[in-house]
């Protein structure tokens, strides 16, 4: 009897061995592997980028939310995203194809103007990659000192795993984009992301700040970042070279057009430069507080909004910017225009429109 | 009438001829004994009254309201010392009706304020938070990293340069919504307070806490001194207001409603001077009737008083409840014994008779009333168990002063012969078809198979319709702000305000991280707290949330200076460690000192029970799914949270407790009775009133909570003696071998007026709470009023109606013993179970 009892719990306890019977439920699943979760809240809640997809606006924000409208932020519909990490910048270089990066490194593609996605790349793989890369040049140009630097950085990268966040991302095309972040992070694809290239031994950022921002002017291509680094896409040398600039502290962006270019950060700073990036100036925008994010409007004006909620117009003829008539009133950390000419700003408390000025 | 008793009884008009010592030995101890009987009882009367006078206390405790063994409320009991900010607090609003806040006058009454709080002993002076305490500072990122300083600028003076710098202070540490209101109107102080006064180690005494607020601030500050409309209820028309909210002052205000409350006590017993008298024409019995009753009070309040308990909102209502049965049992004492005196019978030997044929019969009804307060024992509830305690202790002193004391003192003081003929003459008029009779005869047409049907098909489709209605019962609290006081009471109109001008209501649930020292910190603990708000933020109810997690975002995006995207958990212990570390100096309340509980709390748009079982599935169900032995997630803590599980026990309990009153009741009728026939007919009335009691309760939109609780056990308890008295004799006449309808209509004319007058004594009773400023009471008066007339009601029409369907029979099963019963006289060897020598002769 005894042994018949003992042979039974054996068996139990073999089976429990073999399938973890207790405790399977509460484990814990990574932000990465947890796909978003639809939720009525998403429109309501942080959003922190947002862009046009062709006919198509295209949102991004904590959690994993990626919402896309097609009447110009009205009504927005979530897409379905493999994670749940907090997604920072959107970037659709042609209606169908677009990128989304955020938090844990994640980079995400979607190739149906933004109703799917799929993770092309997160935080637990960057590290290995920048290894990879930096040992072989180390290997192949022993000469060279910098390398070996690049391969330890990478190291570290591999042993503090998937904690970097991609603050944006900018596609020339569905083939050529960029992936920028915190402390000089910045990938290359040419592929349209089914590859990616280190690139921190490319830029002219020799402390390691933050790449806050990467855009296009049309005639050149700019990154912000911290401590008032501005970087210039040099295509001679194929790097990004810094540029003097008349503020120290951080650019949370920059946005031009050919021949005209500015870049706005930390208490309220805007400067503005015409002759590509050579010569600098103050734009006075009467607030102290941080301007975080920027647009061109259908009349080819700058407007910029801040984190209490302001937003300001550039007009000809006007040495300071002048506040909208219509405030967006919160926080606002994206805003794009819309195909019909309204503005889209999104911000702690979700998208809003505003009727085009 | 009265035949039965009369060859035991004979009418004796000389004390000679009585043999003294006849009847048990408790009456001849009593009765033989007088003058030393009524000393010993003085004396009691004296010290007990010493006893409530010196030692009784009005005192409400948070602690005795909450269910103390339920799973969450241990939860919140074993970790209450690391949740800061969760604890017992005050809200005091100072508002400005003439301007803003950034006036510097207004500052110095805001100062005026918080200093008088400060020094209040009790408060938990550490966590206050006010405009004016150090602890509530501002934060802003630089182009050189973080600047930070306490809002009240340190050198404040009342500058205009100061009060641009405290605006802009206010904006930077983001408290618009908490501290201040987002009309700039007001702010508030936010007070936690002690479970025990630092200086004295005692609780804290809410009223002495209240009356400070009303005195030193309220009175001085918004009244401007004037105490006439102070006391007027009306709020001030000065500059300023003080607004106020919070359990202490919520228990404060129901003193003082329950000190109101007390007056009806007087208006219940003036009540019942008439009740009483209009049925005796005699001053003397009833004042003798009233005084028994009130000195049963006087006892009760001196027992309960002895063993340290106090009064609390909930037990106020036992007084009432004792007096209102002891005058009715008191005035079935009366009245055998005015019957007796007005046959010729001599006093002291009425007042024997009286005790022989009633003792028996009262303690048993004393005996159901207590199942109806002892089944409230088993809710997990200390201020019910205190009510259930006390109560007992009330009935147990009716045995005394109702049962011996009262025919006692009869025997003294004798009835007035007027009223005495009186008696006999109605009780003369109620056997046969004359006036008073008429009605009661009426009563008979039940018995009939017509009026049968007529009254179980009422009853039934009464009872459908009643649990149709009684399955929208709601369980706990159904308005906002407090449901104890009206809704236009001066602290309903204060929460209103504070809830309209304050972005964070004040019902607050809070989920408790639990984790090993350090653990708060770790990235999956915050990526689960923060999962665990999103889950709750799903449910609309949920306002919105807030965590330790909330605070690491903002810091994190702080160290990224200020960066949104960076509003974020970060992977990297060493930014979390930071975060914490900045988070401790501002908000200390968000996780313990050791860094081992987390508090994630959610704030709900109300109380209301669907909203808070909607909180709690997702919390619990969260729980469950992410629950490690690492790192628990416990329900729950705030009050919502301590109201959630309150309601958990409450309905429960409202289950059980009904559950326990039938079959403690069933057992009672089935021991009294000796027939499962009788028993039902006995109870199916009472299940009538309870399903329309419910039905009541939906209309009135009352929900089931612990101050209702009590009301359908006591329905029940009380309600059960009706049918006690009038079953009991009904039986005992069929099983003589009368036909139903004859013996029905003797039980009616035995008891039937009896019946009629415990319904209206214990309604007059509780009926004047409906006028209690504590609504809850009011609720209760309303409730116990209906359960006590409907269940007399009941039992007058319904016992007849489901007599003839189920007891028609009973006489022709005649008893084997009942001859034998008659000679040997004893107890429980008779037909039925019931003595007739008990019998009420005319109760």
């Amino acid at each position: 009897m005894d042994s018949l009892k003992n042979t039974l719990l054996a068996i139990l306890c073999t089976a429990c061995g073999l399938v973890p019977c207790a405790a399977q439920a509460s484990s814990y699943v990574d932000v990465l592997d947890m796909p978003a979760k639809p939720t009525a809240l998403a429109t309501r809640s942080p959003l922190l980028g947002v862009t046009r997809a062709g006919e198509r606006m295209v949102a991004v924000g904590q959690r994993g939310h990626i919402l896309y409208s097609d009447d110009a932020g009205k009504h927005w519909v979530q897409a379905q995203v493999p994670v749940s990490s907090d997604l920072n910048a959107v970037d659709f270089p042609t209606p169908q194809q677009g990128w989304a990066v955020g938090n844990d490194g994640v980079v995400l593609h979607s190739s149906d103007a933004g109703a799917t996605w799929s993770k092309q790349l997160d935080g637990r793989q960057i590290g290995d990659l920048v290894v990879k890369y930096y040992s072989a040049l180390a290997q192949a140009q022993p000469d060279n000192e910098s390398w070996p630097g690049f391969v330890s950085e990478g190291e570290r990268l591999v042993e503090e795993g998937a904690d970097k966040p991609f603050l944006d991302v900018w596609f020339a095309d569905d083939k050529l984009g960029y992936a920028v972040g915190v402390f000089n992070l910045i990938l290359r694809t040419e592929d349209g992301g089914q590859n990616w290239t280190p690139f921190q031994d490319r830029t002219d950022n020799p402390q390691g700040f933050h790449l806050n921002a990467i855009a296009s002017t049309g005639d050149a291509l700019y990154i912000a970042g911290e401590q008032g680094l501005l970087l210039k896409w040099d295509a001679a040398l194929q790097r990004f070279n810094a540029l003097q600039t008349p503020y120290q502290g951080s650019f949370f962006g920059v946005i031009g057009k050919p021949g005209d270019v500015m870049a706005f950060g930390l208490r309220g700073n805007v400067v503005r430069s015409t002759d590509g990036g050579q010569q600098w100036r103050d734009v006075p925008s009467n607030t102290q507080v941080s301007i975080t994010a920027a647009v061109i409007n259908a009349q080819g004006q700058y407007e910029f909004f801040s984190q209490a909620g302001d937003a300001l117009i550039d007009q000809a003829g006007a040495a300071n910017l002048q506040p909208l008539a219509q405030q967006p009133l919160s926080p606002v950390a994206g805003a794009a225009i819309a195909p019909d000419g309204s503005l889209v700003v999104v911000g702690n408390r979700g998208a809003q429109t505003l009727p085009a000025q | 009438m009265g035949n039965i008793k009369q060859d035991l009884m004979p009418v004796i008009r000389d004390l000679s001829d009585f043999d003294q010592h006849s009847g048990n030995r408790l009456e001849r101890w009593v009765f033989n004994y007088r003058p030393l009987f009524m000393l010993l009882m003085t004396l009691v009367t004296l010290v007990l009254g010493y006893m409530a006078v010196t030692r009784l206390e009005i005192r409400p405790s948070f602690e005795k309201m909450i269910p103390q063994s339920q799973p969450y409320i241990q939860n919140f009991l074993n970790n209450r010392q690391s949740l800061r900010g969760l604890g017992n607090s005050v809200r005091v609003v100072v508002e400005n009706t003439q301007g803003d806040i950034f006036d510097p006058e207004y500052l110095e009454v805001l100062k005026q304020v918080n200093d008088q709080l400060f020094l209040t002993d009790g408060v938990d002076r550490a966590w206050m938070k006010s405009l004016w305490s150090p602890g509530v500072r501002w934060t802003e990122v630089t182009e050189e990293g973080f600047q930070g300083g306490p809002v009240m600028p340190d050198t404040y003076k009342g500058t205009p340069e100061d009060l641009e710098q405290l605006r802009r202070n206010i904006s930077r540490a983001g408290i618009v919504g908490s501290l201040v209101a987002s009309d700039f109107k007001s702010s508030m102080l936010i007070v936690p307070l002690l479970d025990k006064a630092s200086a004295t180690g005692q609780a804290i005494d809410y009223q002495q806490f209240s009356r400070m607020l009303e005195e030193q601030l309220r009175k001085k500050i918004e009244f401007a001194g004037d105490s006439t409309a102070h006391q007027s209820g009306a709020e001030g028309n000065g500059p300023y207001k003080i607004r106020v909210i919070g359990f202490a002052k919520l228990m404060a205000d129901l003193i003082d409603g329950l000190v109101q409350v007390m007056m009806f006590f007087g208006l219940a017993v003036f009540t019942s001077l008439l009740i009483i008298y209009l049925y005796t024409r005699c001053w003397r019995s009833t004042f003798l009737v009233v005084g028994c009753s009130l000195i049963a009070v006087i006892w009760q309040l001196g027992i309960v008083a002895w063993l340290g308990y106090a009064i609390d909102p909930y037990s106020v209502l036992v007084p009432f409840l004792i007096f209102a049965i002891g005058v009715s049992h008191s005035a079935q004492k009366m009245n055998g014994i005015m019957q007796d005196i007005a046959r010729g019978t001599h006093k002291w030997i009425a007042a024997r008779y009286t005790f022989r044929r009633l003792f028996i019969a009262g303690v048993t009804a004393l005996l159901a009333d207590a199942v109806g307060f002892a089944v409230l024992m088993l809710i997990d509830i200390p201020v019910i168990q205190d009510l259930a305690i006390t109560a007992s202790i009330g009935v147990a002193v009716l045995i005394f002063t109702s049962l011996l004391l009262m025919p006692v003192a009869l025997s003294y003081v004798g009835v007035g012969s007027k009223a005495a003929e009186r008696a006999l003459k109605i009780d003369r008029q109620s056997a046969g078809d004359h006036g008073f009779g008429r009605l009661w005869s009426l009563l008979d047409r039940f018995t009939t198979r017509k009026w049968a049907t007529g009254a179980v098909l009422v009853a039934t489709l009464l009872g459908a319709g009643g649990y149709v209605i009684s399955l929208q019962l709601q369980i706990g609290d159904l308005d906002s702000g407090a449901p104890e006081l009206r809704a236009d009471s001066r602290y309903n109109r204060d929460n209103a305000y504070i809830t309209s001008h304050y972005a964070l209501s004040s019902d607050l649930f809070a989920v408790m991280v639990k984790t090993p020292p350090e653990g708060c910190l770790n990235y999956q603990t915050l990526v689960l707290a923060d999962r665990l708000a999103w889950e709750l933020q799903q449910y609309p109810g949920v306002q919105a949330t807030s965590s330790l997690v909330n605070a690491v975002r903002q810091i994190t995006a702080g160290t990224y200076e200020g960066n949104p995207k960076l509003n974020s958990i970060q992977r990297n212990q060493n930014v979390l460690n930071y975060a914490a570390q900045q988070a401790s100096v501002n908000s200390p309340e968000l996780f313990n000192t050791d860094c081992s509980l987390m508090p994630v709390i959610a704030y709900l748009k109300d109380h209301k029970a669907e909203t808070l079982d909607a909180v709690v599935a997702i919390a619990s169900k969260f729980a469950q799914e992410n629950s490690t032995e690492d790192r628990q997630f416990l329900l729950a803590a705030g009050s919502a949270g301590i109201e959630a599980a309150t309601n958990i026990v409450v309905r429960e309990a409202n289950r059980s407790m009904l559950l326990y009153v039938y079959a403690a009741v069933t057992i009672f009728c089935l021991i009294t009775f000796r027939s499962w026939r009788a028993t039902v007919v006995a109870l199916l009335p009472l299940v009538l009133t309870s399903i329309l009691c419910e039905a009541l309760m939906v209309g009135m939109g009352i929900g089931v909570k612990v101050a209702t609780l009590p009301v359908i056990a006591l329905g029940v308890g009380i309600g059960v003696d009706y049918a006690l008295y009038l079953l009991s004799v009904q039986l005992s006449f069929q099983r003589q071998g009368l036909s139903l309808a004859d013996a029905y209509r003797k039980a009616v004319s035995f008891t039937g007026r009896v019946v009629g007058l415990v319904g209206i004594t214990l309604a007059a009773g509780v009926v004047c709470w409906a006028w209690s400023p504590i609504k809850f009471q009011a609720d209760m008066g309303i409730l116990l009023t209906f359960m006590f007339l409907w269940n007399m009601l009941g039992a007058l029409i319904l016992i007849p109606a489901l007599s003839h369907f189920l007891l028609r029979e009973t006489g022709s099963v005649s008893c084997r013993d009942s001859e034998e019963a008659k000679e040997t006289q004893k107890p429980g060897k008779e037909c039925g179970g019931f003595n007739k020598k008990q019998l009420p002769q005319a109760m």
